[in-house]
């Protein structure tokens, strides 16, 4: 162990003095102040001097290598958020809109398509798992430039403090987004209100500090990635690892203790973290034989063979569904909305069983990442009910529950959701009647659709013309 | 104008960046803070304390505490870099117990209601997991050990 002695406090108190009473003088602001003070005095022992940081790795080049890694991954992270965003299609109607206030922020959003069917899951998958793996590189990035947190003067002129505000959006956004979708995954809703906006508008604040971030730092990372091979810094074992030549930055700590890793092999040790992270979590979305692996994934568990085959994320006894409200009295109400002189379409499940049947093998998608294979549902073309209550080009439909109030207790399908020949009100699956929990006595089902908006326990369909 | 620059201490350009990304997170924060000002504040800067301010002094400490500790233990470990093989497991269990301890711990007290799937697994797969990652961090050691041992004895 090392103890420093503390460095000439008197001066540092005597200077802060003194230019503060110069500073109020002549009137310069606090901030220019402070900085030509702490200028004179020099940083305060611990972590504010360079040689407190004593790890012979740190340095441009690892730090460019864990940032060119979060470059290529967080804007697919950013863009298969924004795209599950728009999977709830939004504009639509109020009823799908869990961000009602968003403004500009929604410029981009489009009808979202039905094809392929498995578009959801893949971007909710990739999202999901790729959100997780990230997280080791994330934790080794910001270990890699921690004494930059230390910096002395802390600010040097408004520039910088500007700068170090952005990494305040940039540091703070991550570990908003990461804390929120981790938690959220996992169904402890601890943070402060509903997940959907604290995720979206988080997502941008931390955009924000990214974009300039990536653009002040871009150079400085190029011309790090270019001062050493990659190869050849993978063949270099410990006993050859030297550090860094300084840098402007100062990453390369002055007084190196002498390393105990070498560069590789923090790269390796942040690559095994992800690929463990990834291997036994990916399965909740792959399904097949990755599943076994899926140990800590909050939906890996295998339930196939069970009585419900599948996973669900709302059980009828959750919602308050009870068997009166499914039996033999359930009848789903169709209308068109507005046209309260003609009379809706009230049918009961013999009915619904009598109609045309088709079938069709969907998968259920959520948007905490977990999925399930495709399943084979059968049921009646939400396109003929359409028919049977009168619209042969419906804009969209209102689909509403049994379950009382909650979230996602309704949602609303656009015209091509609607009009899709696989999208169902599903009455079977898998050769049997729906089970409570998935939704008897019937459930809508369609393609690509956010799981959330397959309403389970239908009530009532309403068409808009 | 030059001295207003000299006196930022950047390139009009930086400014402009600066600005337009604190106009876009001003943006959207104010939706953000709209829904719970306080709440959303902590959470922010509760991100970065906690990781600055608690994870990053707490592994550090750690990882100095525990070279310092084995270095005057008889006997003398041999020269391999026996540290690695202690702080990869750790490290990697401890980033599994960091995603994943509302699972591991039971917190979350509408999982089953809500997913029909029992909590108690998540508990012992972390174990598990953390079990074999110390024995093949172990068995490495071994490994390496005896082959540096039959380098050393012709």
């Amino acid at each position: 162990m090392r103890f420093r002695i503390p460095g000439r406090p008197r001066r540092f108190f005597h200077g802060l003095i003194r230019r503060t009473r110069l500073a109020a003088k002549s009137g310069l602001s606090a901030v220019s102040g402070l900085v030509a003070k702490s200028r004179m005095a020099g940083p305060p022992p611990g972590p504010f001097r360079q040689s407190f940081w004593r790890s012979p790795i740190r340095g441009p080049w690892l730090t460019s290598v864990f940032g060119v890694m979060l470059l290529a991954t967080m804007p697919v992270m950013f863009v298969t958020g924004l795209l599950s965003y728009a999977a709830y299609n939004p504009d639509l109607s109020p009823v799908n809109d869990t961000t009602p206030g968003k403004g500009l922020l929604g410029f981009y959003l489009f009808s979202w398509p039905t094809h392929p069917v498995w578009l959801y899951r893949l971007n909710q998958g990739t999202h999901v798992t790729l959100g997780l793996i990230l997280v080791p590189i994330l934790l080794f990035k910001l270990w890699s430039v921690l004494p930059k947190l230390f910096e002395w003067p802390p600010l040097r002129s408004p520039a910088h403090m500007l700068e170090r505000g952005s990494l305040f959006l940039l540091v703070g956004g991550a570990g908003f987004e990461f804390v929120t979708g981790i938690l959220n995954i996992q169904t402890w809703y601890k943070f402060p209100g509903s997940f959907y906006p604290l995720h979206f508008y988080g997502a941008w604040v931390f955009m924000a500090g990214f974009v300039v971030h990536t653009g002040l730092k871009l150079p400085t990372m190029i011309r790090a990635l270019r001062s050493r091979s990659l190869i050849g810094e993978l063949r270099t074992s410990l006993a050859r690892t030297r550090q860094e030549p300084p840098d402007a930055g100062h990453l390369v700590s002055p007084e190196p203790a002498a390393p105990t890793i070498s560069r590789r092999g923090v790269l390796a040790f942040a690559g095994a973290g992800s690929l463990l992270i990834g291997l036994l979590t990916v399965g909740q979305a792959t399904g097949g034989p990755l599943r076994r692996a899926a140990l800590l994934a909050p939906h890996g568990q295998d339930v196939s063979g069970g009585p419900r085959e599948f996973q669900v994320n709302k059980t009828a006894a959750e919602v308050g569904i009870t068997a009166e409200q499914t039996g033999a009295a359930w009848r789903l109400t169709v209308s068109i909305a507005g046209q309260a002189a003609r009379a809706p379409v009230m049918l009961s499940r013999a009915d619904l069983l009598r109609m045309e049947q088709h079938t069709a093998s969907l998968p259920i998608a959520c948007v905490e990442g977990w999925s399930t294979d495709d399943q084979v549902w059968t049921g009646v073309r939400l396109r003929d009910l359409a028919r049977m209550a009168g619209v042969t080009r419906p804009a969209s439909a209102l689909v509403q529950s049994l379950q009382n109030g909650g979230a996602f207790g309704q949602a609303v399908l656009s015209a091509g959701q609607i009009m899709d020949p696989d999208s169902l009100l599903a009455l079977r699956v898998n050769g049997a009647d729906l089970t409570p929990d998935h939704g008897y006595p019937a459930r809508v089902i369609g393609p690509a659709l956010p799981g959330v908006h397959n309403t389970k326990w239908a009530a009532s369909l309403t068409f808009q013309a | 104008m030059r001295r207003l620059l000299r006196w930022y201490g950047a390139h009009p350009l930086h400014l402009l960046t600066m600005l337009g990304s604190f106009a876009l997170a001003g943006y959207a924060a104010a939706q953000l803070l709209s829904l719970d000002v306080f709440g959303v504040a902590v959470w922010f800067a509760g991100a970065v304390i906690a990781h600055d301010l608690l994870l990053v002094p707490l592994y550090t400490l750690a990882d100095r505490s525990a070279a310092a500790v084995f270095r005057h233990l008889p006997p003398k470990l041999p020269a391999v870099q026996w540290i690695n093989y202690l702080r990869v497991p750790v490290v990697l269990s401890g980033l599994l117990l960091l995603i994943w301890f509302p699972l591991i711990l039971r917190l979350p007290t509408g999982f089953q209601a809500s997913t029909t799937l029992s909590l108690n697994p998540y508990l012992w797969h972390w174990l598990a997991v953390t079990g074999a990652l110390f024995l093949l961090s172990a068995a490495a050691l071994a490994l390496r050990l005896r082959r540096g041992s039959r380098r050393k004895t012709p």
